[in-house]
This record gives C-alpha cells, sequence and structure tokens, in this order.
C-alpha cells in the first residue's frame, strides 16, 4: 500500500515535471530532434547526471529498499539484438508522433483529444507483445530481487 | 507553448531525483513502459490491483491533469506537425497514423526493455551497456525520422 502511493506520488512530480518542461508538446520534441533548440538535451543529461551520481552513492551507501523487503541491488545487462531492434520501432514511432510513453500520458492527463489515438496504439503494442510473449523479456537492468515483490507470476516489466 | 518551460536545470536534476527515490524506496527501476505494461498485463489477466509502477503511471497522468488545472489549461494545442500539416477531412488520416506509430512505440520499447525512461534515463545512469545502446538507437532513428518528414513535407 505504501508502495502504490509512493509509486503514485512519483509519478504525479514526474507528470508535473514532463509537462512544465513542455516535453509533453510533439512540437517541442520535434524542435529538438531537428536540433532547433537544446533544452531536451540539457534537461536529459542533467537527469542523467544527477541519477548517475545518486545511484552510485545509494548502491555503496543502502542496503536494503526502504518500501519493499529487497537489497538495493542491480545487474547491467549486455547489449542483445532486441535492444536494438526494439529501439529501431521506438524511435520510428517516437519521431513520426513526437511522443512517448510519458509525454502520451501527460498529454492525456493534460486533455488533449489527439493523444487517444496514440495512447490507444501503445496499449495495442504492449498487448501484442505480452500475448507474442508469453516468453519474459528482462528490462536492461533488471534489479535482483524484482521478483520477490508479491505474487510468483509478476508479468513482466 | 503556451507556458513558460521550468529551465532544465531544475527540471532534469529533479527528474534524476525521481530515478533514484525509485531505487532507494522500491529497490525499482523507473521507466513508464514498465507502468504500461503492468497495467495492461493485470487486465489481461482480469486483475484490477496494480504494483508502483502502474500507480506510477497513473501519477504521471495526473500530474499532467495537476500541471493543466495549475496553469489554466493544456500546454499546447494540436499534435505537432501531423494537424500542422493536414487541414479539414485530412485530419481523418491522423487518426491511424498515430495508432500505428503508437503500436511501435508500445511494442519496442517491450521488444528493447524499455523507453526514454527505462532504457533512457534509468539504463544510461546506471551506465548498463544495453541501455546505452538502446538510447543511442531511439534517438539516431528519431533524429533521422524528423529530418526525413522535414525534407518531404
Amino acid at each position: 500500500m505504501r508502495a502504490r502511493l509512493a509509486g503514485l506520488g512519483i509519478g504525479v512530480v514526474f507528470g508535473v515535471l514532463l509537462s512544465w518542461s513542455g516535453m509533453s508538446s510533439p512540437n517541442v520534441i520535434r524542435g529538438a530532434l531537428l536540433f532547433q533548440h537544446a533544452y531536451l538535451f540539457l534537461f536529459f543529461a542533467s537527469a542523467v547526471l544527477v541519477a548517475a551520481v545518486g545511484l552510485a552513492l545509494l548502491g555503496s551507501r543502502q542496503r536494503r529498499a526502504l518500501l519493499v523487503d529487497a537489497p538495493i541491488a542491480w545487474t547491467r545487462e549486455h547489449v542483445q539484438r532486441r535492444h536494438i531492434v526494439g529501439s529501431l520501432l521506438f524511435g520510428l514511432g517516437w519521431g513520426i508522433s513526437d511522443a512517448c510513453p510519458g509525454p502520451i500520458a501527460t498529454q492525456l492527463g493534460q486533455g488533449i483529444a489527439w493523444a487517444l489515438p496514440t495512447f490507444a496504439g501503445v496499449v495495442i503494442g504492449v498487448h501484442l507483445f505480452l500475448r507474442r510473449a508469453g516468453a519474459e523479456t528482462e528490462p536492461a537492468t533488471e534489479p535482483l530481487a524484482q521478483s520477490r515483490r508479491g505474487s510468483a507470476e509478476a508479468v513482466p516489466v | 507553448m503556451d507556458h513558460s518551460q521550468l529551465p532544465w536545470y531544475l527540471a532534469g536534476p529533479v527528474l534524476g531525483l525521481c530515478v533514484i527515490a525509485c531505487r532507494a524506496l522500491f529497490n525499482g527501476r523507473l521507466g513508464i513502459t514498465g507502468g504500461y505494461s503492468e497495467i495492461v498485463g493485470r487486465l489481461r489477466a482480469g486483475r484490477m490491483s496494480f504494483d508502483w509502477r502502474g500507480w506510477f503511471l497513473i501519477g504521471v497522468l495526473l500530474g499532467g491533469t495537476l500541471f493543466a488545472v495549475l496553469a489554466g489549461g493544456p500546454d499546447f494545442t494540436g499534435y505537432g506537425w501531423l494537424t500542422a500539416h493536414l487541414h479539414g477531412s485530412a485530419q481523418v488520416a491522423i487518426v491511424p497514423i498515430l495508432v500505428i506509430a503508437g503500436v511501435l512505440i508500445g511494442y519496442g520499447a517491450k521488444l528493447a526493455g524499455g523507453c526514454t525512461s527505462g532504457n533512457g534515463l534509468t539504463g544510461t545512469s546506471l551506465l548498463s551497456p544495453a541501455g546505452l545502446a538502446a538510447t543511442a538507437t531511439f534517438f539516431a532513428t528519431a533524429i533521422i525520422v524528423s529530418f526525413a518528414i522535414r525534407a518531404v513535407l
């Protein structure tokens, strides 16, 4: 329960940030991808820098997660074909719509009607993958204890 | 943009703190696609109960709503180049284009094990080779696609 509330809270912060930074707007994303302004790249790079430093500190100082019964641990996955092929498909969809999964959610939250077909497409795409897969696809950095979270048939990430 | 952008040097670091919070609280990997996958997967199994990743996605959506309420409206109108270049009845074509783009996004992100947040933010900040390769690939692809669309329009 506490974990779900915390997830919701972090999500709200994330959603406000994506909106306030203009990332919900396809025009802003398109301008970035056409190298018309540097905002997205500075935004992204500064987020990665802060996260990288914070995770490194966390990894060396904190042993257990605060809200679930799991150690703080992760693995770094080697590059496989699916990472490249999947990202090619993803990049194609992103370049066409100028929206990725987070901004699609904030667009919907803001009441943008055009986000409905994009959102429906993402849901269909995830559904098709889960149907095809049944097989589980690990994320690029699967935490070691991910599957300890409750039920054994945890849905793949 | 109808509203002024939050400076990147505030927005970026706070976004980074969200990544750290997910790790500290859940030993979790912040990723939006994981939220879609959690919700779609549970609904497919006929269940309505989601873990923190599902609630995270719901929070992101509500964050958009909160922003629109506080800012007095959504922060843009139309939908980028599609509504700028297709007018009148031709706008019907936008719907299938966006559905197909969405399918590519959803399926591709699942296949790659993450999207701009899971592979881009989290994978990159963990220096995961797969996350770095995925991020380089989707950024390069989206940039090429954007220039190609501009060349055709």
